[in-house]
């Protein structure tokens, strides 16, 4: 069976499905095992889907007015322990202890609970069986309190045995030495009935509570449902979460100030603001092309993660969204990591380029890709990376594409560019100006060992690269026909002050092309 | 025998939340103490209940190691006990289970019941001391007045002190030394130890903040620099085996070394490799952590170097039990009249067998 979707655990990891999971706090056992299932929709669940997404989506309102009902769920929830063993060994006919008779009990206290809580079920499309029957029979006094032992009301033999041994616990108070002795030994014979007519009570009610079982999973999995559904809800709140709208295959994914939820988080703690991200992705082919530092990757991993929490039953971090139901998704990025497994990075890419088309070649995926080709030779790439764009161009798949080589205009392949620094921005820069020798002394830190090898300060130059960068319109516009490389890193490199021989040279040879 | 009627009196438990039983060896008498403490409890008109739990295991009808058979505990009905699944299993009280408290041990998960019976316990509490705190908060949920009773264990691994209670009371017994002299030596030695003095409370305001701030450092140094004071936070995976890494950090000017965890002769011999391990003070986390032999500790006062604790023991009575390790009963005055004579501030008794 294939994977729903074509991705490398480190890359997953990139995208931050990862994080995503961990933010969604689930309370009981149960609803961690439904999180950590990773339910993956497709057009063939899509009515489930639905129902999931609309459940979230009333209790975000429930969540976001305070409703008193909320806080007991939580708390509730919050108590709820894992019970399949003790249910196993209820099927199995086994024998209980009292601490399995004690966690069932809880259990089915948390469920009356909950039960009562109808705003909320009928919110999260959850619904309980009634259990009271079970409960009952773990409290046979009618004490209405969770604490549990074998309870004298359930023989009037163990009542008896019991009054008995009560008599001789009072007369070994009273008494020391050698009659206490005797009595303690009394003691222990009675001991031995309350224990055997304790075990047959275990037995007896094992097999009474047995038959209430159904009822018992049923309501445990409607715990682990509901919690889920809860942190969901909570986690769209949190994130300002869009419930996304699902549309019918062959029409566009439209996404409207996504935002990539690690990533906004990473910025805001040093002060700075995510630009939201809006696109078009069409069936067929989408290139994105712009400058060096435009933020094309955070778009392409903000983009994939938005659509792929959308089938998982999350509400993305977007101001809104709408998209088809793919069969898979696919996502591909050579950047990092490779080196380390010290394959050839175009080797593992034409794996990827072979695996994608031929799952494509059955189903509709959405294929993303960082950049593909980039250490190959330029001609070749570029001629890879157009043959691809026009293949899946006629496709009944989404590609989606970053990349710096021109793509040739063709039916089915639609152009978006990241906004990019206007250029009279740039050229309001101050010029670079080199510091003298001793002045990057003074700062820089006295060097031993390995490090003695590396660049001096590098402060003054991530500074002025994170002045450049702040002038980035990260925003992509959609725009018609092949693109102009309109990169702007000559410009760059001038403002980072590489040489002025240098930067004649790269003129000139950008003015041959 | 008089000691047991004013058991209570005499160890001041009347006023006390919580109190360790420390033995200075395997069946120093601490089960034995406690069910004493127990039947005097029951005799006297407190309305307080008693709550039991243990470090680690105990309780058990015979010694694992030993094979002997050992003293078992006896409760009334009404006390609270924290112990093991297991360990519940083999207790004959008749329980209530109140709570599941998710600590785990070896012998299943740590259970809060209440006693609707008088009867027997066998007490297997956890192993690390924050389980023990846990414990100790979910005891206080259901009964925030009774007396916290840990039966604590004397080892490196686990220690009864550190904050988790009041006071204490220490077992000794005639396996630590049959000869009167030499167990009242042993004795005093230990107590010394245990109640190693507090450090002054400016020492405790600039050291505690470090404390806090390097939650996982097993030693800090304080150093008088040129204008302040300095300091270094060393991280290891332990205090055993690490003595020189510890003691290559001490310089002439270091004045104050706190470390974390078991103090053992084997590292401070480390430590005094090093001459600059010298004329400074010795900060541990409580008098619990100091297992040192006489020798040792002469070997730290010449080279003037004084032990201090963060939390001080209040150690409110001794426990004598006569018995040799085969199970020989030793003849408690000579042993009494030792010990009182070399313990002159804390009262030491001998209770007698319990009636268990």
């Amino acid at each position: 069976m294939h994977s729903s979707v074509m991705i490398t655990s480190d890359l997953l990891q990139q995208v931050g499905l990862p994080a995503v999971l961990e933010a969604c706090h689930c309370r009981t056992p149960q609803g961690s095992r439904l999180k950590n299932a990773v339910r993956f929709y497709n057009d063939q669940s899509r009515e489930e889907l639905e129902k999931e997404l609309a459940a979230i989506s009333r209790l975000t309102v429930l969540i976001t007015e305070k409703h008193p009902q909320i806080v007991e769920a939580l708390t509730q929830l919050a108590r709820l322990r894992e019970l399949r063993g003790t249910f196993s060994r209820l099927e199995k006919g086994g024998l209980l202890d009292d601490t399995e008779f004690f966690e069932l009990k809880g259990a089915l206290i948390i469920f009356s609970r909950l039960t009562k809580l109808r705003d909320i079920l009928i919110s999260a499309s959850v619904n309980f069986e009634d259990t009271s029957a079970a409960t009952a029979l773990l409290d046979p006094g009618g004490r209405s309190n969770p604490a549990f032992h074998i309870y004298s009301e359930y023989s009037p033999s163990l009542a008896e045995i019991r009054s008995r041994k009560k008599e001789v616990e009072w007369q070994i108070s009273q008494n020391k030495g050698s009659q206490r002795r005797t009595l303690l030994t009394k003691r222990a014979l009675v001991i031995a009935e309350e224990d055997q007519e304790e075990e047959r009570i275990r037995w007896e009610l094992g097999a009474k509570l047995a038959d209430w079982l159904p009822q018992m999973q049923h309501n445990a999995d409607a715990c682990g449902l509901l919690d889920f559904r809860l942190a969901k809800a909570d986690l769209a709140v949190r994130w300002n979460g869009a419930r996304p709208k699902l549309v019918e295959q062959g029409l566009p994914a439209v996404l409207v100030d996504a935002r990539h939820p690690e990533v906004a988080a990473n910025l805001e703690k040093h002060g700075l603001q995510f630009t939201p991200i809006s696109i078009e992705i069409q069936q067929g082919t989408t290139v994105l092309t712009g400058a060096n530092m435009g933020g094309k990757s955070v778009a392409l991993k903000t983009i994939f993660l938005a659509l792929l929490m959308t089938q998982l039953g999350y509400f993305p971090n977007c101001q809104s969204l709408q998209t088809p139901l793919f069969e898979f998704f696919a996502f591909e990025s050579s950047q990092e990591g490779d080196i380390n497994r010290g394959l050839s990075s175009f080797g593992l890419e034409a794996v990827s380029i072979r695996d994608h088309y031929r799952r494509n070649k059955i189903q509709r995926g959405l294929i993303v890709m960082d950049e593909p080709c980039r250490g190959t030779n330029p001609a070749e790439a570029a001629a890879i990376v157009n043959a691809m764009c026009k293949t899946y161009g006629r496709s009944e798949s989404s590609f989606f594409i970053a990349t710096h080589y021109p793509v040739s205009l063709q039916p089915g392949i639609r152009f978006y560019q990241v906004k990019g620094i206007r250029p009279e921005l740039l050229h309001q820069l101050p010029p670079y100006q080199e510091r003298s020798a001793s002045d990057q002394q003074e700062v820089s830190e006295p060097k031993t060992g390995i490090t003695t090898l590396v660049k001096v300060d590098q402060r003054e130059d991530l500074t002025r690269v994170r002045r450049i960068q702040n002038l980035m319109d990260y925003r992509l516009e959609k725009i018609d026909g092949t693109h102009a490389v309109p990169s702007g890193a000559i410009k760059i490199a001038e403002l980072l002050g590489v040489d002025e021989s240098l930067l004649r040279e790269m003129l000139a040879a950008w003015q041959e092309e | 025998m008089e000691a047991k009627a004013g058991l209570l009196e005499l160890a001041g438990l009347n006023e006390l939340q919580s109190l360790a039983l420390i033995g200075m060896s395997k069946n120093a008498g601490k089960t034995t103490c406690l069910n004493h403490i127990i039947t005097a409890w029951q005799a006297s008109d407190q309305t307080r209940q008693l709550a039991l739990t243990s470090i680690g295991r105990d309780g058990e009808t015979e010694d694992i190691l030993s094979g002997r058979a050992k003293p078992r505990i006896y409760i009334p009905a009404g006390t609270l006990i924290a112990s093991a699944e297991d360990a519940l299993q083999r207790s004959d009280a008749l329980l209530e289970i109140l709570e599941l408290s998710d600590v785990r041990t070896a012998f299943g998960e740590v259970i809060i019941c209440r006693a609707l019976s008088d009867g027997y316990v066998e007490l297997a509490g956890p192993g690390a001391s924050e389980e023990i705190a846990v414990i100790s908060e979910l005891i206080r949920q259901h009964d925030p007045e009774c007396l916290f009773i840990i039966d604590g264990a004397l080892s490196r691994r686990s220690q009864a002190g550190s904050g988790l209670s009041e006071a204490a009371i220490l077992a000794v017994s005639g396996i630590t030394a049959a000869v009167p002299e030499i167990l009242a030596e042993k004795a005093a030695f230990a107590l010394d130890l245990l109640q190693a003095r507090l450090v002054t409370p400016e020492i405790q305001e600039n050291l505690m903040p470090l404390i806090i701030s390097h939650p996982t450092a097993r030693a800090i140094l304080l150093s008088q620099g040129k204008h302040q004071i300095e300091h270094k936070a060393i991280e290891l995976p332990s205090l055993v085996g690490f003595g020189l890494d510890i003691s290559k950090e001490l310089q002439k000017n270091s004045s104050i070394l706190f470390l974390r965890g078991a103090i053992t002769d084997q590292l401070i011999n480390e430590l005094l490799k090093e001459p600059h391990f010298a004329n400074l003070l010795l900060i541990v986390e409580d008098g619990t952590r100091l297992f040192l032999t006489p020798g040792t500790a002469h070997k730290l006062q010449r080279r003037k170097i004084e032990l201090a604790v963060l939390n001080a023991l209040d150690v409110r009575l001794v426990c004598l039990n006569p018995t040799r390790s085969n199970g020989q009963l030793l003849n408690p005055e000579p042993l009494l009249a030792a010990l009182r004579q070399k313990i002159t501030n804390i009262p030491v008794v001998n209770l007698g067998p319990s009636n268990m």
